[in-house]
């Protein structure tokens, strides 16, 4: 059965770049706009990993992380966030959240996400 | 008949008589001071040599004459008149004619003689010669006129001084940056009203004081450690003194020719200047990073094309795909930098800097290059040492950065089947590392100016119209910061060597301390 990957990002042509590229991966793609669409969307389908924008309206990646620890469910949900700049402050501060892994959004090209995605289910199985 | 008594009595008056005669006739002849008997009608009866001598006249060609020869007919008879009226004028001052008609000024009195029947036989006159006197009195008036008028030019002077100086108090006073003026001693001799608000402290409270004792003013302390700490004449500093306040403090010696009078000082509020660059920082750094996202998203869009990930596509369409691809890439890599530049301009730059070996990072940075130098030519080597290196503390990314700057600078202007060595050596309390390309060089005039922004070399322009002229701008920030130095050796035509330094982990340590 094909992995299900949900992207919460709210830039339009970065979602559909992931998307795209993900799907054409073979994985099973879902898509949120906020953080508040991504955690309903999450409860909702239970998926294998998270792609997690950080600067979102309504709600943020960080927020969206608390409430995913808070929860039983969400808990242990292996989440790569997608980092507006790469900065080691806000790098930190995911994986203090429980990020397993990062893709910096104005840096990364489609092979290192495929490889980043592929290398957390090869760790989570 | 006359007696014997009375004969020796008359004998004696007689005597008595020639001997007073004799003296009265010594005296007049004596006297020093001109003086002739003159008639009841004004005819010269006698004169004495003194007055031979102012007149002119000799003794027999004087007596006889009337007096009018002498003086002037008009004032004789006033004289006259006078001395009849009165019986004697006193220092009337009237004008003589000599014999050579030369007129001198003289103070003339006179005494009625009158017999003893009270018949007027004539007077006396007696002259005082007043030529020395008039003379010097002259020459007191003119002495007295020049002083007068040096008076009135030292006044004018002293006018014109004082108008300047008030002038000068005026412009000091309402100077818009603030004065201080020490003397040569270092005592505060001269503050003004702006300077006093930007201290908020009052001139009566600091004048004549030393800078060791302005010290004590709370908010004199930045300003007085920095004039106590340089030792240099000129200097310009900045100093923060309130939240909103930035100083830029200048000093300046006061000479006059050789002489030092002391040094003034110059307080100017930046604090507008310093936040227009931070403003300007600011809106290079959020531009950047708006920038940043879309030519994301166009270079992976372009990638997929590529990779066919969005259908096949014709040779054609790949090679202008390519070439976009190229071109976003260099755009991309232009944001970067200017971001490590307002990075630096903001002075958030050193993340965490963490004990680490230099090797392994000078390592990695030349595989990366691997393609890029196989592709045009270039021999790469890389000379390490043969004791292992102390540990140097350093933010591992921007280091990497640093060397990766340096070494695409040197594959990027060094032509075809030229060669780059990178070395590292172990200095006293340093690790030094060096790069050095046999490329084109960086010319003579233009080398002072290799590491300021934007500066990109003529030769290289020509060659090569990419690059950002950022890279070695940040790359002398990020060794700086580390405590190190940069320097470079270079000859046009032939090639150039790039060096920095970094302190081991213990000098670091004291580099630290001075923060």
């Amino acid at each position: 059965m094909a992995k299900k990957i949900i992207l919460i990002e709210d830039e339009e042509i970065i979602l559909n770049l992931l998307q795209k590229k993900l799907t054409l991966e073979g994985y099973d793609v879902s898509v949120a706009r906020d953080g508040e669409d991504g955690l309903n969307k999450m409860r909702e389908a239970k998926p294998d990993l998270i792609l997690l924008d950080i600067i979102m309206p309504k709600k943020g990646g960080f927020e969206v992380m608390e409430e995913m620890q808070k929860d039983k469910a969400l808990k242990n949900i292996p989440i790569i966030v997608i980092s507006n700049s790469g900065q080691p402050v806000e790098i930190d501060r995911a994986q203090k959240l429980g990020a397993t892994d990062w893709l910096i959004k104005t840096e990364f090209d489609p092979q290192e996400v495929i490889e980043k995605v592929k290398k957390q289910f090869s760790i989570s199985g | 008949m006359a007696t014997e008594k009375e004969e020796e009595k008359i004998s004696t008056l007689l005597e008595d008589l020639t001997s007073l005669e004799s003296y009265a006739r010594d005296l007049f002849s004596f006297l020093p001071l001109p003086v002739c008997l003159v008639s009841s009608v004004g005819i010269i009866l006698e004169v004495n040599p003194a007055f031979e001598n102012i007149t002119g006249y000799n003794i027999e060609e004087i007596i006889g004459k009337p007096i009018e020869d002498i003086l002037i007919k008009k004032e004789f008879e006033e004289l006259s008149k006078e001395t009849l009226e009165k019986g004697f004028v006193r220092a009337k001052e009237l004008n003589i004619l000599t014999k050579e008609k030369k007129e001198i000024p003289t103070s003339v009195s006179t005494i009625l003689r009158k017999s003893e029947e009270g018949e007027v036989i004539g007077y006396f006159v007696g002259l005082f010669d007043l030529s020395d006197i008039k003379k010097t009195e002259k020459d007191l008036k003119n002495a007295q006129i020049a002083l007068l008028n040096m008076l009135e030019d030292v006044e004018e002077a002293r006018g014109r001084a004082e108008e300047e100086k008030n002038k000068t108090v005026a412009t000091i006073n309402n100077f818009t940056d603030g004065l201080l003026v020490f003397d040569p001693d270092n005592k505060l001799s001269l503050i003004n009203p702006q300077a006093e608000k930007i201290f908020d402290i009052k001139q009566r409270d600091v004048i004549k004081r030393s800078i060791q004792e302005l010290k004590t003013f709370p908010t004199l302390e930045p300003l007085a450690l920095i004039l106590l700490r340089e030792a240099k004449d000129i200097l310009r500093k900045e100093i923060q003194l309130k939240e909103n306040l930035v100083i830029e403090v200048s000093s300046v010696p006061i000479l006059r020719g050789e002489e030092r009078l002391g040094n003034l000082i110059i307080l100017h509020d930046i604090t507008r200047e310093k936040l227009i660059e931070k403003m300007k920082t600011e809106f290079v750094s959020i531009s950047a990073h708006q920038l940043r996202t879309p030519l994301s998203a166009i270079k992976w869009t372009i990638k997929m094309f590529l990779d066919g990930d969005l259908g096949e596509i014709t040779s054609e369409q790949r090679d202008f795909l390519g070439k976009t691809y190229r071109s976003n890439e260099k755009m991309i890599n232009l944001i970067n930098s200017l971001l490590d530049v307002t990075r630096i301009e903001e002075g958030r730059y050193l993340y965490k800097p963490v004990p680490t070996e230099i090797e392994p990072i000078c390592q990695f940075v030349i595989k990366s290059y691997e393609e890029e130098v196989k592709r045009k030519n270039i021999t790469v080597s890389f000379k390490k040492t043969e004791k292992r290196l102390p540990k140097i503390i350093m933010d591992v990314e921007k280091i990497k950065l640093a060397i990766q700057n340096l070494l695409d600078n040197a594959i990027r202007y060094t032509p075809s089947g030229g060669n780059v060595t990178i070395a590292l050596r172990h200095g006293k309390k340093e690790v030094e590392f060096s790069i050095k390309d046999s490329g084109v060089g960086v010319p003579k005039e233009q080398q002072m100016r290799i590491f300021t922004r934007f500066f990109r070399g003529a030769n290289v322009m020509r060659m090569d119209t990419e690059g950002s002229g950022l890279g070695l701008y940040i790359v002398k920030n990020i060794i700086e910061a580390h405590g190190g130095r940069v320097w470079f050796e270079s000859e046009e035509g032939k090639g150039t060597t790039f060096y920095f330094t970094l302190p081991t982990k213990e000098e670091f340590a004291g580099f630290l301390k001075g923060f």
